[in-house]
């Protein structure tokens, strides 16, 4: 047992409430991606597995349109507005929804009478070529990131779930005045000292160790002092993406619920051939699905490349989130929203606390081993039937 | 008497060629023409190991690279404790290590195989790919296993031939099982299982079988690669070689050996070519990616609806493939000259366009893979050239 005492050891408590904060607003991301899975697999049973790409490729509409309102690396301009970020969404989300439409409608129409198995085969060479494609038409040799000035709402704000010891650090100030001191007269003997700081006469040899006792105990009670604090900062930046992705979520909700094109969606995903027979467009349906999910991968990949500063755009972005989302679908029942949007937080959150454990370079094996984990044991996922499909 | 004859006839082939292909491979006496061979003979190792779960069985695995990749770690840490030890002689030692690279994939194929091939096809993918990808994450924070830099393999040994041989002996097992009665139970896996179940098929088992005989060929031929590269990294066995494995399998056609092997061969040589190629314009790309959408869609459009004499439809096909390759040589050039299309695109970055596009051109063209499920033979040639063609091919 003891071999495995070491890894716990570098646990701090202190840091959980950050790293479960840090966890939501990261599945907040995953949920919108995720949900853009669940919806397609709703519809056609067909894992979209471009739908990272989608989400990569938002990111980039996303930095194009921060360089055409003038913030490229190179600019001077400082000021910016909310606006500015609000049409970075929106060309996002645009751009996302277009690219999703052209995906249905030029690669998975002409297929979707074959076997599935075909499907999947398209699904992963459509992935594989926006990935590669990418790689030569968009990367041009360098990672690009938003310009963090097209943000105009910087900063942080802290809360303190639990205050610093205030006796220690009480305590603390009681000893500074015996480390000034020492450390005054350290110096001064330093200045008559005759072979120089590296070669100390007896007396100042006292006065260091003096000096260094004295700083040790300062140290420790500031110390341990603040480790007693336990606090959550978040950015103003975060804040917005989080009430942003609720509004989405929200605006979705009714769109799938409260609307006669939302229902009609929920009857293709409930039963695909009966629905059509009912005098539903289903061709339209499926493309409004891809339009929707598509835009809200956008709307995720505009706020993960803009609110995480230093965010690097590459042709690959999409690959990790896009497993993570996937996994999240997965998680929360595949063809379930509510069910997206738990699996999403989950993940988020599974993701910062292997982080917090201290294996960040796992952080990317957990969507599989949870991924595999869920599949093994409750197929259905969290909030869906557990009837799986034969054959 | 006849029958032994043949059998030990097409033996005795088998093991001539795999020599044969070894002298010609060296002839030129440049190693990088040797590598080259070598590689494509594990290759065609893994597509059809690949075919045997993929296109036999009926199974979607897309993390075969995990499978080569546990051959070739487990070789390169047994190699470098126990080679001193063994003493054993080039040939041996890595018939040794084969039957450890292909037990230890083998165990593993059984790890993924055995919980998960309850699932459906497309979570069975995933399951495969995620496996893959758990063993590259493993291995890159591994001191044991070399982190990301990899591992260097004590002893080197480049023996083209046992390549070859396990590549034919892989080719056996497959063409051997469809040829007797345990095969029928995979290909009646593959083709339905509940019926195949009703018929008194045991259908998990089955799939297990055939998921564990295709990783152990491929951690055979994970072994033969760790010690003919003397060094091995994770970045080799990430999920792109695993989609180059697939590409290999799904273009062949699914089921079917030659298609594989044939495949292999091709998807394996032409990227090599590319590699070379560093100096086309960007514009040359952008305009044969859209004549290849034009002739595409063109083709698309004749398969679907043109319903006319089974001659003017291939004289259709292959006019459309002619306008195709018209329109690119004339835009090409027309898009090179334009300034901001003038940067030259390197090669290696193609490959995985290429592969990527025969995918998605191939699902929608021919689903079924060039080859579809024939193989090749003398009744296979015949049937080609033969008036019934039309009658097999509508069948």
């Amino acid at each position: 047992m003891h071999e495995y005492l070491p890894l716990m050891a570098g646990l701090e408590i202190s840091t959980l409430p950050q790293q479960l904060v840090n966890g939501i607003l990261l599945g907040t991301i995953y949920a919108l991606i995720a949900l853009g899975y669940t919806m397609v697999y709703g519809v056609l049973k067909l894992i979209n597995f471009a739908h990272g790409e989608v989400f990569m490729l938002g990111a980039y509409a996303t930095l194009f349109m921060s360089w055409w309102l003038g913030y490229t690396p190179q600019s001077v301009m400082q000021e910016s507005n909310a606006l500015n970020l609000v049409l970075m969404l929106l060309a996002s989300m645009v751009f996302c929804a277009l690219v999703g439409v052209i995906i249905e409608r030029f690669a998975y129409r002409p297929i979707r009478n074959q076997p599935r198995i075909s499907a999947l085969i398209t699904a992963i060479g459509l992935s594989l070529f926006i990935q590669y494609g990418g790689q030569i038409f968009l990367l041009n040799g360098v990672q690009q990131s938003v310009d963090q000035r097209v943000n105009p709402f910087q900063g942080d704000y802290s809360f303190d779930l639990r205050k610093a010891d205030a006796a220690l650090l009480k305590q603390a100030e009681e000893l500074k005045p015996k480390l000034d001191s020492t450390k005054a007269a350290f110096e001064a003997q330093l200045k008559n000292e005759p072979n120089g700081r590296f070669n100390l006469s007896p007396e100042g040899e006292r006065l260091q160790k003096e000096m260094d006792s004295a700083r040790r105990d300062y140290d420790t009670a500031v110390n341990e002092g603040k480790a007693a604090q336990i606090n959550v900062s978040l950015s103003k930046g975060k804040l917005i993406m989080l009430i942003t992705t609720i509004v989405i979520m929200g605006a979705l909700t009714y769109l799938v619920m409260f609307t006669s094109r939302g229902r009609a969606m929920r009857a293709v995903s409930h039963d695909f051939n009966a629905s059509s027979l009912m005098g539903i467009n289903v061709d339209k349906i499926i493309t409004f699905t891809f339009i929707l999910g598509s835009a809200l991968a956008g709307a995720g990949a505009m706020m993960y490349v803009t609110f995480q500063p230093g965010t690097k755009i590459d042709p690959f972005l999409g690959l990790a989130p896009g497993i993570k989302a996937f996994t999240a679908a997965v998680l929360g029942g595949i063809g379930n929203i509510p069910g997206a949007v738990l699996g999403g937080l989950l993940m988020g959150v599974a993701e910062n606390m292997v982080v917090w454990l201290g294996y960040d370079n796992y952080k990317n094996a957990v969507a599989f081993v949870i991924l595999i984990i869920v599949l093994l044991f409750r197929p259905g996922g969290l909030l869906g039937s557990a009837k799986v499909e034969k054959v | 008497m006849n029958f032994w004859g043949a059998r030990f006839g097409s033996i005795a082939g088998a093991v001539g060629l795999c020599f044969l292909i070894d002298f010609v491979a060296r002839a030129p006496h440049n190693d990088s023409i040797v590598s080259l061979v070598a590689r494509a003979g594990l290759f065609v190792t893994l597509a059809v190991s690949l075919n045997l779960i993929n296109g036999i069985t009926g199974q979607f695995s897309i993390g075969h690279a995990a499978f080569y990749m546990m051959g070739a770690y487990t070789t390169a840490v047994l190699a470098s404790s126990y080679h001193k030890v063994a003493n054993l002689p080039g040939p041996l030692w890595l018939l040794v290590m084969m039957i450890a690279g292909a037990i230890s994939a083998g165990l593993a194929g059984l790890l993924v195989g055995l919980p998960s091939l309850k699932l459906r096809g497309d979570y069975l993918a995933i399951v495969t790919m995620g496996f893959g990808e758990i063993l590259v994450i493993i291995a890159q924070n591994q001191k044991a296993l070399g982190e990301a830099y990899g591992l260097n393999v004590a002893p080197t040994y480049k023996y083209v031939w046992l390549i070859w041989m396990l590549a034919v002996v892989t080719i056996a097992i497959s063409r051997n099982l469809l040829k007797n009665v345990h095969g029928l139970t995979f290909l009646s896996v593959r083709e339905d299982e509940i019926a195949a179940a009703a018929m008194g098929v045991d259908v998990t088992r089955t799939k297990v079988t055939a998921f564990v005989i295709g990783s152990a060929l491929a951690g055979a031929a994970g072994a033969l690669y760790a010690h003919f590269e003397s060094f091995i990294s994770p970045i080799t066995f990430k999920m792109d070689t695993s989609f180059v494995i697939l590409t290999m399998v799904v273009l062949g056609g699914t089921g079917s050996i030659t298609g594989s092997v044939i495949a292999a061969i091709a998807l394996f040589y032409i990227p090599e070519w590319m590699r070379d190629v560093d100096n086309v314009k960007m514009g040359m790309v952008l305009a044969i990616g859209i004549a290849t959408i034009i002739s595409v869609a063109l083709i698309k459009r004749t398969i679907d609806h043109f319903h006319g004499e089974a001659r003017a439809r291939y004289l259709r096909i292959v006019g459309f493939v002619v306008v195709g390759i018209v329109f690119a040589a004339v835009l090409g050039p027309v898009f090179s000259n334009m300034p901001s299309l003038a940067v030259p695109v390197e090669g290696s970055k193609l490959r995985y366009v290429v592969f990527a596009l025969t995918l998605i051109i191939l699902m929608l063209l021919r689903p079924q893979g060039i080859f579809a499920s024939n193989e090749f033979s003398i009744a296979w040639l015949k049937g080609l050239f033969s008036r019934k063609r039309e009658a097999v091919v509508g069948a």
